[in-house]
């Protein structure tokens, strides 16, 4: 609705605005609406939120980078304290290597080493670890009536099942949230965020190097074996190993946090469909995951640099401009879905683009899938009726991740 | 060899282009950037049920085409 207080509000434009924070479907629908490939002159960005171009824009590589952290000249958006400059250049120097940073031609060869690990197949046979841990975490809180969805099962679910892939020890996966939780600050707005991501950086690093150091002696079937191998193959550097380690172990992290805390909460709030999913879970619970993913999806946007100019709907994006393209939008776009507001646990088919698409289509996407469906459909065979226990509903402060900061719930 | 029916789903390809990379005499990219077959025969059975597997999102199917039988994805 164009004319709704929300979006009033928003008034000069500010991403971070407390309203935009807490219903980005307001602001960024008008946008969709009124002007789809919009100048925010604030941010000094493009904003992207049909479907339609997020797609065409995603597939055109070529035209759009991924290297945004390497070539952005412009000051980090919101601006960080004077005196962290040094500690901003760390962290370029550290996300320059990622695997979601790199382009073609180098990036064909980096996600071809990985990629096998990821696939539908692959990722199939951790579906039973998965459904154990899920199993163990809500047999712990079952008994007690009430939990907050974050703590007990969101948060400790994809550390559980990163460490094992990762082939580290259980006792460690406290530091490793700890670490990952300061990673999170990857576009937040606070002015010393710079701090905690190199903190959270440095961590990783002195984790993960003798790790690798032993995998590369002794290779054995676990992820950082698989990067340790890539990097005698010549296609990684060590730095590029020790960066994409630490990518994995915190990548999956707050997005798979993510899914199950925004997909419980859209399943209390819409209780025909939960029991939609409760008549079946089993049978119900895939397309029932994919519609959490495109209503409410983890992942509220990412950005690109223009590699070239562009002109698209009478607008020129110039080269080096920025661009930020919102899922969060594109998935709510009535010209690829029919009643896109509505939550519907059949719906199919259901393209959405939470996991992107084009060439940097999430690898861990199949692995986020089993997560999903493995939460919901135990979550569907304990509960009757979930509800949500009285506080207000607060999201995290990024104009990247869809984050609740906690979902208290509680059941008869 | 066999004779192969493949079909990509548009409906679920993402465009990653996984396919086109492992075996691009077979699969290639149309001007949407999906990806499209342009020739069946144009790598081996095993490549080609490699690049299917490797298809990120399940969009493509290959079938035997005489006996009908489902190659990729397997029945289990």
């Amino acid at each position: 609705m164009a004319s709704s207080p929300a979006v009033a509000a928003a008034g000069p434009e500010d991403l971070f605005a407390p309203e935009v924070i807490a219903d980005p479907y307001a602001y960024f629908g008008r946008l969709r609406e009124s002007d789809p490939i919009h100048w925010n002159p604030r941010a000094e960005m493009w904003i992207v939120t049909r479907y339609e171009d997020l797609v065409w824009l995603l597939r055109h590589h070529e035209l759009f980078s991924s290297a945004v952290i390497r070539n952005d000249r412009r000051p980090p958006h919101p601006p960080i304290h004077p005196e962290d400059r040094t500690l901003f250049e760390q962290v370029r120097a550290f996300r320059s290597d990622q695997l979601v940073e790199s382009d073609r031609p180098p990036h064909q060869a980096m996600r071809s080493a990985v990629h096998e690990y990821f696939t539908p197949q692959a990722m199939e046979s951790w579906r039973p670890f998965v459904r154990r841990a899920v199993a163990e975490l809500l047999d712990e809180v079952e008994p007690r009536g009430r939990m907050d969805v974050l703590e007990a099962l969101a948060a400790p679910l994809p550390v559980r099942v990163i460490t094992q892939m990762m082939g580290v020890p259980e006792e460690d996966r406290e530091h490793l949230r700890h670490l990952a939780d300061k990673l999170l600050y990857i576009n937040r707005g606070e002015p010393d965020r710079m701090q905690y991501l190199m903190e959270g950086i440095r961590g990783m690093i002195e984790y993960v190097s003798p790790k690798v150091d032993e995998r590369a002696q002794a290779p054995s079937d676990d992820f950082i074996s698989v990067l340790a191998q890539a990097e005698k193959d010549g296609v990684f550097t060590r730095h590029q190993v020790l960066v994409n380690t630490a990518l994995l172990l915190f990548a999956g992290h707050e997005t798979t946090m993510n899914l199950i805390c925004n997909g419980t909460l859209a399943f209390i709030r819409h209780p025909d469909q939960w029991e939609r999913l409760r008549a079946d879970p089993a049978g119900a619970v895939r397309l029932a995951t994919e519609e959490c993913l495109r209503y409410d999806p983890p992942v509220k946007s990412t950005q690109r640099i223009a590699a070239k100019d562009v002109e698209r709907r009478g607008k020129t994006i110039r080269k080096g401009d920025r661009i930020r393209w919102i899922m969060a939008a594109a998935n709510r776009d009535p010209r690829a879905f029919d009643d896109p507001d509505r939550f519907d646990v059949g719906r199919q088919p259901n393209p959405h683009v939470s996991f992107g698409a084009g060439i940097h289509y999430c690898l861990g996407a199949s692995l986020a899938r089993i997560e999903g469906q493995e939460v919901f459909s135990a979550l569907a065979e304990r509960f009757g009726s979930l509800r949500l226990e009285g506080e207000e509903l607060v999201y995290q402060p990024s104009i990247q991740f869809r984050s609740l900061t906690s979902l208290p719930v509680a059941w008869d | 060899m066999r004779k192969l029916r493949i079909t990509v789903d548009h409906d679920l390809c993402m465009g990653a282009a996984q396919c086109v990379g492992l075996a691009p005499g077979v699969f290639q990219h149309d001007e949407n950037r999906q990806s499209v077959v342009v020739d069946p025969a144009g790598a081996s059975e095993e490549l080609i049920l490699k690049a299917a597997s490797y298809c990120p999102t399940g969009a493509i199917e290959v079938v035997d085409t005489e006996t009908g039988e489902q190659l990729f994805p397997s029945k289990r």
